[in-house]
């Protein structure tokens, strides 16, 4: 720490304090860790998680933090294959196999152990698929695993899954979604509590890391376990250091007071982070697009057609009057990609083949005409009825990106002879709106998980409505197959069935997929053996290292 | 000024933090938005919402808000489930701490460049001065923080950008080095708070200092030979200081509405940026929380300068008979 400041230079009005730090720094022990398994990693996190419990985390830093204190049963490798089960890593699981055609039986490690010293045991995998599926517990993750009839403990270390029918992602589903629970830890907190439990804010885990410390809005604190299982973690020490959004996170990597920063977003961050001496940079899939949505329901009552969305023609008109390749160069650059559909990069599916409707403003043009729409009174936006075209554009204020496409968009419908209103509201505000159906049309974000099974059928089919299918689209044939799709056992049939339905989407029109985001993660130069995977950077944070003769003072520091 | 002036005075400062209370919880529950994230699907926000008892009526919750808070419970958090009263008595001392250094580079800032203006009034320093502190004072504070972020914390380092104090070695203030740290840290997001506020201070300052200077007694002063430093420190601060003592107690909302941004910015742990996630949250609670705390910090304060003022001032302090002349200095 004390050489740390001395490559500061010193403000002579800030003299006193500093000779003060300085002097009560070299008070101050210093650290001694230099061989292997030293280092600290400082993440500069956008947010703080609520709770650490995985049942009731839903967002995305407590996922990254769970990922290092809770085991799954098995997880997906890198290559994200979410079909059969060939591709997964044996976690807690120190080996599977079926049962007939529906049933899965585990063989947990024996390893194993809670941090308490208890052995992780298939009563706890049984408790967890229980807590899991509780409407008390209220886990947005239960609609994921409704395809499994029961889970059941064989003996202290077998733990069998029973499914209701047989598909490809059967093994996925087991696997992805939970992470195992101490059972004699959680089993005495009534499930109604458990948002508010001390456990969510001091966990016992058995993962590679150990609950420390969590300083509300300042920082959470793991330290390595150096008896895991599977092996000694590289780092010894992780912190998630906390920030209120998205640029004072790269502003604490750039000034070198974080080490990791997961995603840079912009091109704007990503060439400040380039500029930063200390910090290598890392392109990987992102697990996010992002649409405008159209409404097909009206605003006011959404048991009635929405008078501009319900027609099929009109959102294909408006598709096709929307240069998307060149907002996304515009904005993007090189960050980002236009979608195929409704689809991350991440997606096995993604295929830039996929047929879309064209960038076609003339055939807009006819296509609002043969429908009615004209600018009957001159004033520059097309009529109907005495109707105008218009329509309000509902976005987050806190997404600068969206604000910059709802005006490139409400450009290009000017051009067409449509007026769109631009919407910029709280983000609690738009989920509500959303949520409610109240709106004509919104920029919304999705994230993947690595299977396109539940996100798109929660998304895009009957089974969202009420859900996220925010925008109401409905067409049985898209439906059907994706139910073919998701059944079917074979990677290339599969594949070819979601192109067909992609394609019979894409024909409605039922958003128009503006981008789906890259990730760029900036990381210090110093750290060794970086793997980023793509649905969840943090997963393999265990293999990270820092080698001995790249050790800062922050990585030797001793408690 | 006495004990019914004070009595009627704590019994307004009641009645303001009540109704302070009641219009927050009315106006965010009924603003739009709800307390789930987007990704939550409707089903999992409506046992949420049946969880935190907001499925009940508005008055019926108001009500029960009130009992608790007779109770001394506020509440949990909807965002992480921590009763509200830990999480704010976690946000005080930071606040305070930032407040305070702030308040005093405000107040010891301003009142020196106010003193020295005076002094000089409409020389070359008094003009340079009085154009620099209209030209801060004209500054938003966020930009300010910005700016001050970007020279001294990203470009030459001088000073960390974010958060409260260094997470690796500081995890909990439990040596000197720690407590050095903290301060560090405090550096720039209490300069941006103190500069703003030490540019209003010092115009204000100067303005009474200038008012008092053309006081009989002052030309008294003067006139019997006094040295000008006994003159200025003596007789003109000393009565200009009534009006800097009003602006203490206005210092507290100017501190805790100018806390919300700058704690946001700074990445620094007090109750500013609880309340401003809380609100983005629509977690109730925390938000009728903060509101009741900022209540009761800026109602304390106003009546704490209306004391000071009182105790300062004996015009205000004696109740004078209505046939009987009031000397004053």
């Amino acid at each position: 720490m004390l050489s740390a400041m001395q490559r500061r230079s010193f403000p002579s009005l800030t003299v006193f304090l500093i000779l003060v730090v300085a002097g009560l720094a070299a008070c101050e022990r210093r650290g001694g860790c230099t061989g292997e398994n030293c280092g600290t990693i400082i993440d500069a996190a956008v947010a703080e998680p609520g709770t650490l419990l995985p049942p009731s985390s839903e967002d995305i830093v407590a996922n990254d933090i769970d990922e290092q204190l809770f085991l799954k049963l098995a997880d997906v490798g890198m290559s994200e294959n979410t079909l059969g089960d060939e591709d997964f890593q044996p976690l807690l699981a120190q080996k599977w196999e079926w049962d007939g055609p529906l049933t899965l039986v585990f063989h947990l490690d024996p390893r194993a152990r809670w941090q308490d010293g208890q052995p992780v045991t298939a009563a706890d995998v049984e408790f967890t698929f229980n807590a899991y599926n509780d409407s008390v517990v209220a886990s947005p993750f239960r609609p994921k695993l409704h395809r499994i009839a029961s889970v059941t403990q064989r003996d202290s270390l077998t733990a069998v899954f029973r499914f209701r029918e047989r598909y490809p992602e059967m093994f996925y589903d087991a696997v992805y979604h939970m992470r195992i629970l101490p059972a004699h830890k959680l089993r005495p907190v009534p499930r109604d509590q458990w948002r508010t439990a001390p456990f969510g804010r001091e966990p016992v885990g058995d993962g590679p890391y150990r609950f420390v410390r969590w300083q509300p809005a300042q920082s959470i604190e793991l330290v390595a376990d150096s008896t895991f299982f599977l092996g000694r973690p590289g780092i010894r020490r992780l912190i998630w250091r906390f920030t209120p959004n998205l640029q004072v996170a790269v502003q604490q990597a750039i000034a070198d007071e974080a080490d990791v920063r997961e995603q840079l977003v912009t091109p704007e961050n990503v060439e400040r982070a380039r500029a930063a001496k200390q910090l290598a940079i890392y392109t990987y899939r992102g697990n996010v697009y992002t649409f405008l949505s159209f409404n097909q329901r009206a605003p006011d009552d959404t048991t009635k057609p929405h008078p501009i969305f319900a027609d099929r023609e009109v959102r294909r008109a408006l598709a096709m009057a929307v240069d998307r390749a060149s907002m996304v160069k515009s904005a993007l650059g090189d960050l980002a990609k236009v979608p195929p559909g409704p689809m991350s990069a991440l997606l096995w599916i993604w295929d830039p083949d996929i047929r879309q409707l064209p960038y076609d403003t003339a055939q807009a043009n006819r296509i609002l005409n043969a429908r009615g729409w004209r600018d009957h009174d001159g004033d520059g936006v097309r009529d109907k009825d005495g109707q105008p075209l218009a329509f309000h554009m509902l976005f987050p204020t806190t997404s600068v990106l969206r604000r910059q496409y709802a005006l490139l968009l409400q450009e290009q419908f000017r051009a067409i002879g449509v007026r769109a209103e631009v919407d910029a509201v709280e983000g609690a505000v738009v989920n509500q709106r959303v949520a409610t159906g109240k709106f004509d049309t919104a920029i919304l974000s999705r994230s993947n998980d690595p299977s396109p099974s539940s996100g798109i059928a929660q998304s895009w089919t009957r089974a969202g409505f009420g859900g996220s299918n925010f925008g109401r689209y409905d067409n049985p044939a898209f439906e059907r197959l994706v139910d073919r799709a998701v059944t079917t056992t074979r990677r290339d049939q599969a594949r070819a069935l979601w192109r067909a339905a992609m394609e019979t989407l894409n024909a409605d029109a039922p958003g128009i997929f503006l981008y789906a985001l890259d990730n760029v993660a900036a990381v210090h130069k110093r750290v060794d053996n970086v793997q980023l995977r793509p649905d969840s950077w943090a997963a393999v944070l265990r293999t990270w290292r820092i080698p001995p003769d790249r050790l800062i003072d922050r990585d030797r520091v001793e408690r | 000024m006495g004990a019914a002036w004070l009595l009627r005075r704590l019994l307004a400062s009641v009645a303001i933090i009540f109704a302070v209370v009641t219009f927050v919880f009315i106006l965010i529950h009924v603003a739009p938005g709800r307390p789930c994230p987007e990704t939550v699907e409707r089903a999992v926000c409506e046992e949420l919402k049946r969880q935190f008892g907001l499925d009940r009526p508005l008055p019926e919750q108001y009500w029960r808000y009130l009992v608790a808070l007779a109770h001394g419970n506020m509440g949990n958090s909807y965002a992480n489930g921590r009763p509200v009263r830990a999480a704010i008595a976690g946000t005080i001392p930071f606040t305070l701490q930032l407040a305070g250094a702030a308040l005093v580079l405000d107040f010891l800032l301003g009142l020196g460049l106010g003193i020295y203006q005076a002094v000089r009034v409409n020389r070359i320093p008094d003009v340079v001065l009085g154009n620099v502190t209209l030209f801060i004072y004209s500054l938003p504070t966020f930009w300010l923080a910005l700016l001050l972020l970007l020279a001294f914390g990203e470009k030459l380092r001088w000073f960390p950008v974010g958060g409260a104090s260094d997470p690796v070695l500081c995890p909990v203030v439990h040596s000197l080095f720690c407590v050095a740290d903290r301060l560090w840290h405090t550096v720039l997001p209490a300069a941006t708070l103190g500069l703003v506020g030490a540019a209003g201070t010092a115009r204000f300052q100067r303005a009474a200092m200038l008012e008092v200077a053309r006081q009989d007694y002052v030309r008294t002063a003067r006139a019997k030979g006094l040295p000008e430093r006994r003159v200025v420190l003596r007789h003109q601060l000393r009565n200009a200081l009534l009006s800097f003592v009003t602006r203490f107690g206005l210092a507290f909302p100017f501190l805790l509405t100018g806390a919300v941004l700058i704690e946001t910015i700074f990445a620094w742990p007090g109750m500013g940026r609880l309340a401003f996630d809380a609100i983005l949250l629509r977690d109730y609670p925390v938000v009728t929380g903060t509101a009741l705390i900022a209540s009761v910090v800026v109602v304390a304060g106003n009546l704490l300068a209306d004391i000071l003022v009182g105790l300062a001032d004996p015009r205000l302090r004696v109740r004078a008979p209505t046939d009987v002349e009031v000397v004053t200095a």
